[in-house]
Order: C-alpha cells, then sequence, then structure tokens
C-alpha cells in the first residue's frame, strides 16, 4: 500500500507528464528518434505511453517493452529545454528508470555489475579503489615532478580539490587531458591536490539508474573527504561530476566548478592560440543545459583567439548509461551527427571525457579545451 | 498489440485514447514504393488506411477513428528531392518539415513561406492535408496556395499527380475520369488524409526578400475594435507580414501583454499607412521577438493549477464576423463556463486568409483558444461541450466547426471528397466522412 507521501510523490509525477499537450517539439531535436525514426522512442511517445500507462500496463510483455524504452535514451535534456508546457521531462526519466529496475530487477541484469562495482570497489570499471591514481601517475610523474606529492593523502590540504572522476582516473585515452589540466594549474602556481584512492564515484551513473540510496553512500563519502582537505573550490573536469557535485551535494564553502570556468576565471588574457587546423566545438549536454554552463568554454576559445564553427545542440550519444544500455545505437547516434556535420575534417573541441570517449571510439579527432590552454600557457611561459 | 502500435496514436489533439487493438499495423515507409507495400498490405486485409504526419494538429485526424486500420507515417520520408531556384519550387517528400525545408534553401536565399507556429514538427504533406497556413497566410496563403503538385498513392496502389488545375495518371481512364470531376489541389487541400497518402509534394519557393521591417503593438479597448481594425486592414490589403491578436490571457499566462491586442510586423515605410488604420506603438527588435515568442508558446503552456486542453483548434471571424468578435467571444466563454471549462488563452493569427469548403477564400481572423479542464471531467461532458460549441459557430457563423478544416459536418467538403472517392475508391481515413465520426471522437476524448 502507498504511504501518503509516496502517494502524493506519484500524484505530483503523473500530474507532471500530464500537462504534456504532444505538440511534438520535442521529437525532431532528440537525437534517439533522429537515429531510430519511429515514434516509440521520441520524448513524446514515451510521455504519451505514460499517460495511456492504464492500457499499457495491463499487458506484461508491453510494460516490458516500455522499461526497455526507458533506458533507450541518452539523457541529454533537450526535451526538457525544449518544453513550453512546464514538464519536467529528465525528472521523469529519472523517477521512471528508477520504477522500471525497482518493478523488474532481472531485466536489469547487465546493470548489476555497474552497481556491485560501485558498492564494491567505488567505481565503475571494477578496479581497485587503489589504482586510482596510479595509471596516469606512472604516465604523468617524469613530466610533472612532485605530482605524486598532490594526491591526497601526502597532500592534506589545498586551496583547490580537482576531482576527477571515473573515466578521467582509469582510462588511457584521457592521459592527454590530465597531463594537460595538471601542467596547466603548474604553470599557475595554483595550490591543487587530487583526492586519488580516496576519491569515490561521484554517484552519477547511479542516479541516471535511480538508486538514490547508493548514489547517497557514495556522495558522503566524498563530502567527508572533500571537507577535510579545507579546499575552498572543487574542479572537476567532467560534466557528469559536475552535475552531481553541484546539485546534489550541498556544499556549503566550497565552489564547485567546471574547469572552463575555473580558468575563465583565472585568466584575463591568454597568448593566442596557434590554430593549424580546423575546429568545431560540441557542447556536452550535462554541461550546457544541466550545469548551465555555457558561456565560460566559449569564452576561453575567444581568448585564445581560436577559431571555430559551432555544431548543433545535440547529444554525442554517449550520455544516460547508453553506452551500456544500447552501444549500438549510441554509436548510430553519433555517426549520423559525424555524417550530417561533417566531423570528419575537423578536430572536435568538447569539455568532457564521456563526450571524448565517444568521439574517440568513432573515429573523430578531438580535444578538450584544456589541451588548448596549456599549449597557449607553455608557449607564454617560453 | 505493440508499443510500437499504440504510440503512433501520439497527437497534439484531445482525442487520443484510443483502441489500440483496432491497429492492425504501423509503417514508416521511406520510399514510394514502400508505401505502395504498406497500402496493398492493409487493401489484401481489408484494413483502412490513415496517413499520419507530425501529430501537431488538433483535429484527430491522423487517430483513424476506430476503424480496423493501418497507420503510414510519413515521418521516415523527409528527404528534400530538388530545388530549383530559377523556376521557384522545391521537390519534397512529404514529412519534411518547413524548418527542415528552409535551412536547406538559407544557403540559396530562398523560402518555403508557409510556416505554421509547429513548423518544426507539423510535416508539408500533414499541412497539404488540413491546409495549414502560418500567421503570415494573409500574405502568403495557406498550403494550397503554395503547393504546385502532390504526388498520391490512391488505396488501389494506383498513382495520381494533382496540380492546382488538373490531374495527371498514367492510367488514362483514371486521369480522364478524374478531370472529369474537376479534382485539383483545392481537393486534396483539407481532405484530412480521406483521399490516399501524398509522396511527393512541389512547392513554391521565393527569394528571401532583404526589406526593413518593424514591429508595432496596438491595444484596443475591446475585441470589436480590434475586429473593426482588422476589417480596414483587409480592406486595404495591408502588407502587414506578421500579424498575432492576443484576445484574451489568463492571468497565470498573461505577463506583460495587455488583451486584446496586436502584434505586428510590417515595411518600415507602411508606418504612416497603418497609423491612419490603428495607434500603435512602435517595437524595439528585442520587444518584438519577445512578443513572438510569448504568443508562439501560448499553445502550449499550462496554468500553475491544472492542465489546458484545446476543445477546438480555432474560430474564424470574417466579414461581417469581424464586428462581433466580443459577442462571439462571449458566447463562447459562457458556454466554457457552464462546463466548468476556466477560458485560458484566445489567440491568432490576424489577419488571416483561409478556405471554406467551396474553396473560396475567407479573410480575418483565425483565433485559437485554450480551455483550462475542471478535474474529474468526463470524456462525455469534455465531447458534450465540444458539440455545444459547434452549434453556436454555426448560429453565429463562426466557421470552424469544430475546426475550420474538419470536412465532416462541412456538408459541401464532405460531399465532394465523397465525389471524387466514387472515382479512386474508398479505404482512406473513411472515419472522417462516417455520420457518426463526433460519436467516434467522443470515445477518444
Amino acid at each position: 500500500m502507498l504511504t501518503t507521501t509516496k502517494r502524493a510523490q506519484k500524484k505530483r509525477s503523473e500530474m507532471t507528464f500530464e500537462k504534456c499537450v504532444r505538440c511534438g517539439s520535442c521529437m525532431k531535436i532528440c537525437p534517439i528518434f533522429d537515429a531510430m525514426g519511429e515514434e516509440q522512442y521520441s520524448p513524446r511517445g514515451k510521455l504519451y505511453l505514460l499517460q495511456v500507462m492504464d492500457k499499457v500496463e495491463s499487458d506484461p510483455e508491453l510494460a516490458k517493452e516500455f522499461r526497455r524504452l526507458l533506458f533507450q535514451c541518452a539523457m541529454c535534456g533537450r526535451c526538457t529545454d525544449v518544453c513550453s508546457s512546464d514538464v519536467d521531462l529528465l525528472r521523469i526519466w529519472h523517477e521512471q528508470r528508477a520504477r522500471a529496475i525497482k518493478d523488474a530487477p532481472q531485466e536489469f541484469a547487465y546493470l548489476g555489475a555497474l552497481e556491485k562495482s560501485l558498492e564494491n570497489v567505488k567505481n565503475i570499471y571494477g578496479l581497485s579503489p587503489e589504482d586510482r591514481a596510479v595509471y596516469w601517475l606512472d604516465e604523468l610523474e617524469q613530466e610533472i615532478p612532485n605530482l605524486r606529492k598532490r594526491v591526497f593523502p601526502e597532500a592534506k590540504t589545498a586551496d583547490v580539490v580537482v576531482f576527477l572522476g571515473c573515466l578521467m582516473s582509469f582510462r588511457a585515452s584521457q592521459v592527454d587531458v590530465l597531463r594537460a589540466l595538471f601542467k596547466s594549474l603548474e604553470i599557475l602556481k595554483v595550490d591543487y591536490l587530487v583526492l586519488g584512492a580516496e576519491e569515490f564515484c561521484c554517484g552519477h551513473p547511479l542516479d541516471l539508474m535511480g538508486d538514490e540510496a547508493g548514489a547517497k553512500k557514495l556522495r558522503t563519502h566524498n563530502k567527508r573527504v572533500i571537507k577535510q582537505t579545507g579546499a575552498k573550490q572543487l574542479i572537476t573536469c567532467c560534466p557528469g561530476c559536475l552535475s552531481q557535485l553541484q546539485n546534489n551535494y550541498n556544499f556549503t564553502g566550497i565552489e564547485v566548478l567546471h574547469h572552463t570556468q575555473f580558468f575563465d576565471r583565472l585568466l584575463q588574457s591568454i597568448e593566442p592560440y596557434k590554430q593549424t587546423e580546423e575546429f568545431t566545438y560540441h557542447d556536452p549536454c550535462e554541461l550546457h543545459r544541466i550545469c548551465n554552463v555555457k558561456t565560460e568554454p566559449r569564452s576561453l576559445l575567444k581568448k585564445m583567439g581560436v577559431q571555430f564553427r559551432e555544431l548543433e545542440l545535440s547529444c554525442c550519444g554517449g550520455g544516460g548509461l547508453l553506452r551500456m544500455t544500447d552501444p549500438n545505437l549510441s554509436d548510430k547516434i553519433q555517426q549520423l551527427r559525424a555524417a550530417r556535420e561533417k566531423l570528419s575534417s575537423t578536430t572536435v573541441i568538447t569539455a568532457c571525457p564521456a563526450c571524448r570517449e565517444q568521439l574517440l571510439g568513432n573515429n573523430l579527432k578531438t580535444k578538450d579545451i584544456i589541451e588548448l590552454l596549456v599549449t597557449c600557457l607553455s608557449e607564454a611561459k617560453g | 498489440m505493440n508499443i510500437r502500435d499504440i504510440v503512433i496514436g501520439a497527437n497534439a489533439s484531445i482525442y487520443y485514447r484510443m483502441d489500440f487493438r483496432k491497429i492492425k499495423g504501423v509503417f514508416y515507409p521511406r520510399t514510394d514504393e514502400q508505401v505502395q507495400e504498406a497500402v496493398a498490405w492493409a487493401r489484401e486485409r481489408g484494413y483502412d488506411v490513415t496517413p499520419k504526419g507530425g501529430g501537431s494538429g488538433l483535429s484527430g485526424a491522423c487517430t483513424g477513428g476506430d476503424r480496423d486500420r493501418v497507420m503510414i507515417s510519413s515521418l521516415q520520408m523527409k528527404e528534400v528531392l530538388s530545388v530549383s531556384k530559377d523556376q521557384g519550387y522545391v521537390d519534397v517528400q512529404p514529412g519534411a518539415t518547413p524548418d527542415e525545408i528552409n535551412v536547406l534553401l538559407a544557403p540559396l536565399k530562398m523560402k518555403f513561406y508557409v510556416t505554421p507556429s509547429s513548423r518544426d514538427v507539423a510535416t508539408v504533406g500533414g499541412m497539404l492535408n488540413t491546409d495549414g497556413g502560418g500567421n503570415d497566410a494573409w500574405v502568403n496563403g495557406t498550403m494550397r496556395d503554395n503547393t504546385l503538385r502532390a504526388k498520391i498513392v490512391l488505396y488501389d496502389g494506383r498513382l495520381i499527380t494533382v496540380e492546382q488545375k488538373s490531374v495527371k495518371s498514367s492510367d488514362s481512364q483514371l486521369e480522364s475520369d478524374l478531370n472529369s470531376v474537376g479534382m485539383t489541389i483545392n481537393d486534396v487541400a483539407s481532405s484530412h488524409g480521406t483521399l490516399g497518402f501524398v509522396t511527393e509534394l512541389r512547392l513554391s519557393i521565393r527569394p528571401i526578400v532583404q526589406e526593413r521591417l518593424i514591429g508595432g503593438l496596438a491595444e484596443y479597448r475591446d475585441s470589436d475594435e480590434l475586429g473593426s481594425t482588422l476589417r480596414r486592414m483587409i480592406e486595404t490589403k495591408s502588407p502587414v507580414k506578421y500579424g498575432e491578436a492576443i484576445v484574451a490571457a489568463h492571468p497565470d499566462v498573461r505577463g506583460e501583454l495587455r488583451p486584446p491586442e496586436l502584434i505586428l510586423e510590417f515595411p518600415e515605410d507602411y508606418a504612416s499607412n497603418l497609423e491612419n488604420i490603428t495607434h500603435f506603438r512602435k517595437l524595439t527588435a528585442e520587444e518584438l521577438a519577445k512578443l513572438k515568442d510569448v504568443r508562439l508558446k501560448l499553445p502550449k503552456r499550462n496554468p500553475k493549477k491544472g492542465l489546458q486542453l484545446a476543445l477546438f483548434e480555432d474560430y474564424g471571424f470574417y466579414g461581417d464576423g469581424l464586428k462581433m468578435i466580443q459577442e462571439g467571444v462571449a458566447g463562447i466563454d459562457l458556454l466554457l463556463k457552464k462546463h466548468g471549462f476556466v477560458p485560458f488563452a484566445k489567440y491568432g493569427h490576424a489577419p488571416s486568409k483561409w478556405y471554406l469548403g467551396n474553396n473560396a477564400a475567407a479573410y480575418g481572423i483565425i483565433l485559437h483558444s485554450r480551455e483550462i479542464r475542471p478535474e474529474g471531467i468526463t470524456k462525455a461532458e469534455v465531447f458534450k461541450a465540444v458539440m455545444e460549441l459547434v452549434d453556436l459557430c454555426e448560429e453565429a457563423g463562426i466557421t470552424p466547426k469544430p475546426e475550420h478544416k474538419w470536412p465532416y459536418n462541412d456538408k459541401v467538403k464532405n460531399d465532394r471528397i465523397q465525389q471524387i472517392r466514387e472515382v479512386i475508391g474508398e479505404g482512406f481515413n473513411t472515419f472522417v466522412l462516417q455520420s457518426d465520426c463526433n460519436v467516434v471522437l467522443s470515445s477518444m476524448v
């Protein structure tokens, strides 16, 4: 039986999707609909199913199909952005995903491994927590002396804490970004530290699965360690981590910033970038739409004098756990964009490790903004 | 039943809760041949065929009613096939939207000028079937004015090309029969999918004219004064490029709006002439853009409490009816309140142009309406209100009944469609023409 609170929550949620007037404005801008071309993949289609759910739930096969559809979504938030009817679609997708996993956990066994990893070793790769600061340290220590001393708990306090996130801690494809980030911080003489083995996953994947309790455990640990450092600022290169740190951690006395925000504030002018290639800029969805960081990446590029072509404000296909739930669809989204926006002849600038993985995985050239910045800073330093 | 069959029912009208078991197949063809195959699949099994575009219309025609039917969506047929800048046309598949077409035309400095507020999702195939127009239909006409030809697959699989004055077909007998009844693009316009599936359209395009336009806002004591202004604008063939009237807005969405008022955009050198017709305040570009945005979003916004819906797509006031907007709106609101609805917003293209069932052009205001739905109201009560509004409009000489493009109780249009179906055969979206169409619709509210 539903408690009063749960009943009230259910009613609120229902009212939210009932507000959809089915105008269809969310359809053509949806990357999933764009790739699949049938209405059931569109946000309107999914909300419509909720509106006629009484006819769907009576059939177990239909309910199962609907649950699968919920995870064929990049959670990019573009549907919420375009909606004029005050429907918080992202919230609905979160709620419905949680409900789907609760109702039919057996259908989401493939997510179980991820949940277990996060529960046991606190990262998405199932690797030892001790390895968080091993791979990149091995790679970068020679180039950046004393980097090891920047890792908690050897470094106990600092003005700035760098929250790397799972992707940047463990993936070799991210080392160039890390190199650029640490070198930039060193050149600018920023007092910073990295959390190392004491950094747990930010909780974002669990949030995307609707596992609020699991996410909360991770947050509690991270928050405690970060507070110990006495830092005034917390920076991350990962918009997924940023969305968690900004929206779900409720920090007091610590400012949470994306690395583009941090460097844009720090640098009034920058040595011009010696550009020899054609650039485009891809806005990471979680940075642009969820964290509302739109101007700083462009401001940094402008300060460096970088010429670039703006891309459509669409998803790379790597969000919302889509790489896990439907990797073929995830790739198709990127391939369609690459063809439509002629990406193969350019280097795509972005500011998100997940977008980077997605672009590299589809054989596209990409650079994080910090990689351009470190070139300028090194040039200026001589 | 599967999810695919259910979701094809998604549309913007109040008619969306259908018996999904009657949807026997859903097709998303990409080519003419695939359309023919889908139609053949339906025909062999004796099912009706309902074409569907973006599902942004409010008539409910794209639902197919309650017949055993096959749904054919045009959403995968969205290619722009060719452009002739010199001859001023673009050939497109039916699932392309005005926005998609205009993105491709922009580098050529050309434009397709029929741009309704739903131009991001409305397909040109659907727009021809409802004879849609935008807020500038006054100067640019409706779909029928801008469609040079339409290729159509009929229920028996034959193909016809309907032009502005005649029909062509490789079947000479069919061509002769259709030309003898005088079929033209006027018949396809507003046919609500009852004739066939449009597979290709040739649309008029024109250069993007770089003229200096300015914005103006005219406020009125009452809606009759607004109507009189519109009458004078129509009589003098005003070159207004954008005209939107806000006749009423609920406090939840009123913001800075002061209805009744008229938002206008017009050539700068017309300003002095316009001053002879109406008082107005010049708007800055930013003010105009903001007001346009407010207007664009009005159909989709919700009240702070409760939900809005559109019982009617729009009310058309034209001719002498423009002198009686105040009375007409008051009557409509009285009826709405009697049924527990709270009037939410009334706004629309003005001056505007549309066509009556006999293909005569009407000039006036197309007034869209939104209402706040009372809690607990049954679908029978909702539909009763709709039918009473139909009667009210009939008595008051207001055209849409319940939508100005809706043929089921527009006898002239209905008879004409029946006449053509006698030649081409039945099988497409038949429920629209059934005498019990209103009963079918009421079951889906």
